[in-house]
């Protein structure tokens, strides 16, 4: 198999910035726009100076169109929003404000309410949304707002140069080579990467990077930090006969399939009404935690065991899937908050692990980190300015870090501080820990919880009955019923995910042999259950030691980054593949 | 050489299309892109004006969304756009629009004008055959080559079965370009850039009103095919059953 790498030993077109954001999600559409009103107010303020320019602050966004990779519940927090733009709900596209909310705890065959709603989940005065459409409004605000999106164009490569200290700094970014065919070979419209020369590259990739993960391991990052813990979100957004899921009711269930010893839950969400019908939109989603034990679970499969229970069945009967997709998601906590801000560089939203998983919520800080970076950007650039500087003081980038940890984003993380550790050992340990942090402001019995990354947490699959046992609803591929449930590949059209066929494979493993002979031996082939997306599969091969050998879909995938997360030897990195690529979640 | 590509923006090929209340059309939230043969016109355009000189210019009609199509073709090398905005030239038909297009482009002195061979969501392939009648200029379709001649231009059309026509034509003259007649160039980051900075000329539909009328073709309804399986399983011996399958094929489907 021939893997994606930017061409080597070629002229790359150099393109000079001040400042670029890589990823057009919520915390980036919120840098740069945070960024344009700093610049905007200054030059006001200073009629007779020369102006700062905006004309190089790039965004750049891998996707074909603003908003078309973001994938979320959505439930947005208003908070942040009200700071960047005070009158934003007069005009961003909102589906319902909050005002019904439950908790049910589901069995295999029954479920109950909790009494109360516990008070993170407490949603009233957050609004329904669809994250596609917010984020396409926002990127049209960025635009109006005067800065460049290169939609289209994904972030390859981080570039370094010597700092201030000799020490390096980063300098940039390289943007992905363009008409390159499964060979490695240039086509006849082939387009090299450009290298684009930043003064500050601010990164918002959202959960599990690529270009955080080589800056992570390029400075360490991590060595002080928790180890990350991730959770796969997989979610279909439905029509449904009005009166079931009220547009603004949200539901969160807990339990089955999951069993108490794997971490996750499922959210339904009651959103617009659709035009001419008497159906509203329902979202509804799993998240399971990628700290699985049996290697054959398979987050698909939990949203499809968690269907067919009879507490969501009768919600969901008569209604029909418009939607599918599926993103991991972060969520260990302010312990596992790596530095965010370096010579060069800052972290914001999803890449810097900014979720706060006692609520399930990350938007409203992915939005208000953006801001904070925005503003310490902002600094670096007028100081510039004012020096006539070509270069940013790493001092003023750095300053980024001490906003976040004065910001409410630190307050409300700290919280929650020691939340999903409390759950390494299940669900009632969880609850038991989780009521202990609630009494002490977040502490619990540790000032702080320790954390294991939740591939090792996957067990050999000689060591699980046959059957998956109380499992078994987790476990194995989906069938579907074509109407209720959905088998893999007939979920995955609807995530409208497309990819040039004729480019190099962009899920990149570093050894297949591992794959072929002690993954297929060890622990079966996990690959071909956590993707969402039928990526991975095991095809028949007699040369192979095992008779199968692993092959690449890699036209379907969603960029969820799952595999670059679970997979127990941690041999897979996703990388992105040509721009313009991947999923198209309209409307989600 | 001075060339207008008629670009148009439509839904996403694969993307799920919804009725509209009115079962006439289908409903505005869905992913658009642009026209698959136009992206084509678009780029025998710039190959064109690469070896000849000249410029390129691509128009469009309908609302403020569509400018997308013409902001990728700037950032392609187009070098400026007139965009007809407006909600209403969605509905226009095909003699409309190029009515339309004809009005707006009346001052200007083009030597070709590229359209795509037909729309991915309309499939008229009407609109640039009528425009060539309006301007009282030669046309051809189904385009996969262009040659500049001491003349006018050389061109080759695809017919079927394998076939080709070579032409020689006159210009001024309007060709409908098929797609796959060469290979698509990508955007640059420069090329983004230096997009912004193009001329976009805006035309109110208040401005080319007069010339248009009502529209001679209208879609009474629309509607998802019903989709119908049937299956007959054949007995007999291996003969036997090969013998009703011919019968089956060749007379109650007539397919061979």
């Amino acid at each position: 198999m021939i893997f994606r790498k930017p061409v080597p030993n070629i002229d790359r077109p150099q393109m000079e910035a001040d400042v670029v954001i890589v990823g057009g999600g919520p915390a980036g559409m919120a840098c740069a726009l945070r960024l344009a009103q700093l610049i905007d107010e200054w030059n006001a303020r200073h009629p007779y100076d020369t102006p700062i320019t905006k004309e190089n602050i790039y965004l750049l966004e891998k996707a074909r169109e603003a908003g078309a990779h973001c994938l979320s519940g959505a439930l947005l927090d208003p908070r942040a929003m009200d700071e960047l733009l005070p009158n934003w709900k007069d005009e961003a596209p909102i589906d319902a404000a909050v005002h019904k909310e439950a908790v049910h705890f589901l069995t295999s065959g029954s479920s109950f309410q909790l009494p109360m709603v516990p008070p993170p989940l407490q949603d009233h005065g957050n609004y329904v949304i669809s994250l596609n459409r917010f984020v396409k409004w926002m990127a049209q605000k960025v635009e109006d707002a005067g800065i460049t999106i290169f939609t289209g164009f994904a972030g390859t490569e981080v570039l370094y140069a010597e700092g201030e200290d000799g020490k390096p700094r980063v300098s940039g970014v390289r943007t992905d080579d363009k008409g390159v065919d499964k060979h490695m070979q240039p086509k006849g419209n082939f387009e090299p990467g450009y290298d684009l020369q930043a003064k500050v590259t601010i990164l918002a990739e959202g959960v599990r990077g690529s270009l955080t993960k080589q800056l992570t391991a390029k400075f360490n990052l991590n060595k002080d930090a928790n180890p990350q813990t991730y959770g796969t979100g997989v979610k279909e957004l439905w029509e449904v006969p009005a009166g079931r899921v009220e547009p603004g009711e949200v539901i969160y269930c807990m339990g089955y399939p999951l069993t108490s010893n794997e971490y996750g839950g499922a959210w339904i969400y009651g959103s617009k009404p659709v035009a001419g019908s008497d159906t509203n939109l329902v979202s509804i989603g799993y998240v399971t935690d990628l700290g699985y034990a049996d290697p054959r679970t398979d987050p698909q499969k939990v949203l499809q065991s968690f269907k067919q229970h009879s507490f969501v069945r009768r919600l969901l009967t008569g209604g029909k899937i418009v939607r599918y997709g599926a993103k991991a998601l972060t969520y260990g906590g302010w312990w596992a908050v790596p530095p965010v801000a370096g010579d060069g560089w800052m972290l914001i939203g999803e890449s810097a692990g900014l979720l706060n998983s006692a609520r399930l919520k990350g938007i409203h800080l992915g939005i208000k980190s953006g801001m904070l970076a925005a503003e310490s950007a902002f600094e670096a650039m007028k100081q510039a300015h004012q020096a006539s500087s070509s270069t940013y003081r790493s001092a003023t980038i750095g300053e980024y870090q001490n906003r976040l940890e004065a910001s409410w984003i630190k307050d409300e993380l700290w919280r929650q501080r020691n939340f999903h550790q409390g759950f390494e050992h299940g669900l009632w340990a969880g609850m038991i820990h989780v009521g202990l942090q609630d009494l002490t402001g977040g502490r619990g019995l540790w000032e702080r919880y320790p954390a294991k990354a939740g591939h090792e947490k996957m067990q050999p699959l000689a060591s699980m009955p046959e059957d998956g046992g109380t499992r078994a609803a987790i476990i194995g591929a989906a069938k579907g019923d074509g109407s209720l449930t959905f088998d893999k590949l007939t979920d995955v059209y609807y995530s409208g995910t497309k990819h040039d066929d004729d480019q190099p494979a962009h899920l990149v493993i570093h050894d297949t042999d591992i794959c072929n002979t002690r993954c297929t031996t060890e622990f079966g082939n996990p690959c071909e259950r956590f993707c969402p997306a039928s990526v991975y599969e095991m095809v028949e091969d007699a040369s192979a030691p095992n008779g199968k050998r692993i092959s690449l879909n890699a036209a379907n995938c969603v960029h969820c980054k799952t595999c670059d997360i679970a997979d127990p030897y941690q041999i897979i990195t996703w990388v992105p593949p040509e721009g313009g690529g991947g999923p198209n979640y309209e409307g989600m | 050489m001075k060339i207008l590509v008629c670009m148009k923006q439509v839904p996403q090929k694969d993307a799920p299309l919804k009725l509209n209340e009115a079962g006439t059309w289908i409903r505005e939230e869905v992913s658009y892109e642009v026209n698959e043969p136009d992206a084509y016109a678009l780029e025998e355009a710039l190959r064109q004006k690469e070896k000849h000189t000249g410029e390129v210019v691509v128009i469009t009609s309908g609302p403020a969304r569509s400018q997308q199509v013409l902001r990728e073709a700037l950032a392609k090398g187009a070098d400026r756009a007139i965009h007809l905005e407006d909600d209403a030239f969605v509905g226009l038909d095909a003699f409309n629009t190029a009515k339309a297009f004809a009005a707006a482009i009346k001052d200007e002195q083009f030597d070709l004008i590229f359209t795509g061979l037909q729309s991915d969501d309309y499939g008229f392939a009407q609109t640039g055959v009528i425009l060539a009648e309006l301007l009282g200029w030669a046309h051809a379709t189904i385009i996969m080559q262009i040659e500049k001649t001491e003349a006018g231009i050389r061109v080759k059309r695809e017919l079927e079965a394998g076939y080709f026509q070579y032409v020689d034509m006159p210009t001024p003259a309007v060709l409908t370009i098929q797609s796959g007649i060469n290979k698509l160039r990508y955007a640059t980051l420069i090329g983004i850039k230096n997009a912004k900075n193009k001329p976009m000329r805006k035309v109110a539909m208040a401005e080319v009103a007069s010339a248009i009328g009502p529209n001679l073709q209208k879609i009474e309804r629309l509607y998802v095919p019903q989709k119908s399986k049937q299956t007959q399983l054949l007995e007999g011996s291996p003969g036997e059953i090969a013998k009703k399958l011919v019968d089956k094929l060749r007379n109650e489907l007539r397919a061979i």
